[in-house]
């Protein structure tokens, strides 16, 4: 019975101190929240190819990148990838979201993530910082956009050849990769 | 004159703030020539406001503990269109010594390079020990406190 119980506390705490969902593993169900708070479940939002982006409204880096998620969005929307762009930032509340996608002509929907439980559960750490999740909910894509915030110094863009080899039924030819960013900024929490 | 004598050596110190360029193997260079001293490395880029709000700190923190072989390094990870942005910067806080701006082929080799567990969000400080060995890592806002108290350890 102790044995039992402390295999427990050992899984509970993995799961709250670790990261869950990482490159190659099955993503479990999770939530977002819309701009007026409703939770809003990943099972509801995904389809054969799913893009989780976490974003930023006051970080010049995502910033950046504005023009580029939209394109991408208007890119492969149609042909089925969808999309669920997250703000974890404890700095940026539900308004900031809305007047900043407005601001900025987003033509997709923004979810937050209160007290970064996703960002923590993917250990998702800069914005912006996408995952892309297969048909069978597996992660295949961990990384940047593409490898440079200005445009015209772009040589690889890792997000799109993510989504063409997944199209293609190709397994992605750069599955991970990095780049300079935002800190998530995140709710501190009492140990 | 005296004055205006003061006034020009000021400038010309301030003038010396260029940015060097470093790529992977210049920061290593630059890691075993600072061997013997404790060195605190401050990754920031001009476009990070969290990373221009901790300078100040940062830099309180190396002259109130230099003089027992600490030192603050400061690398810049701005593009090329910002490196005038980011000199501006560090001539503005009076950050002493050579100061680098990043200049790497590919940011992601940059940045594993520096630690492979480093997402690349900044800011981002790494501490080392006298014998060049990295020790610690802060990622993202970092208490001051917390980061003395790491420092004075190694010192």
């Amino acid at each position: 019975m102790k044995a039992t119980a402390a295999v427990w506390l050992a899984l509970s705490a993995g799961i709250l101190c670790g990261q869950e969902f990482k490159l190659g593993s099955k993503v479990s169900d999770f939530q977002v929240q819309d701009l007026d708070g409703k939770p809003v479940a990943f099972s509801a939002l995904r389809g054969p190819v799913t893009v989780v982006t976490f974003i930023a409204t006051q970080c010049p880096v995502s910033n950046a990148y504005n023009q580029r998620m939209i394109e991408v969005y208007k890119d492969y929307a149609p042909k089925n990838v969808k999309f669920i762009f997250v703000n974890a930032n404890r700095s940026e509340p539900a308004n900031e979201v809305r007047e900043h996608a407005k601001r900025v002509g987003f033509v997709f929907p923004v979810y937050k993530d209160a007290n970064n439980v996703l960002a923590d559960r993917f250990d998702a750490q800069v914005t912006p910082e996408n995952f892309v999740i297969d048909s069978s909910g597996v992660i295949r894509y961990h990384g940047s956009y593409d490898d440079n915030m200005n445009e015209s110094r772009v040589h690889t863009r890792g997000l799109r050849m993510a989504l063409d080899a997944l199209l293609a039924g190709k397994p992605v030819p750069i599955p991970e990769n990095k780049a300079f960013g935002c800190t998530i900024k995140r709710v501190r929490k009492t140990t | 004159m005296k004055l205006a004598i003061v006034f020009w050596l000021g400038l010309s110190v301030l003038g010396a703030a260029q940015l060097t360029s470093i790529d992977e193997s210049g920061f290593q260079a630059l890691v075993a020539s600072h061997k013997g001293r404790v060195v605190l490395y401050d990754f920031w880029a001009t476009w990070c406001a969290p990373c221009r709000e901790e300078l100040p700190q940062l830099l309180r923190l190396e002259a109130k503990l230099r003089s027992r072989g600490f030192e603050l390094l400061t690398v810049s990870a701005d593009e090329p269109e910002q490196a005038a942005a980011a000199e501006k910067i560090v001539r503005q806080f009076g950050v002493r010594g050579p100061a680098y701006r990043k200049q790497a082929a590919s940011d992601e080799r940059f940045i594993n390079s520096i630690d492979p567990k480093w997402s690349g969000a900044l800011p981002a400080l790494f501490l080392y020990d006298r014998a060049g060995q990295k020790v610690r890592s802060f990622i993202g806002e970092t208490e001051m406190s917390a980061l003395e108290a790491a420092v004075l350890k190694l010192l």
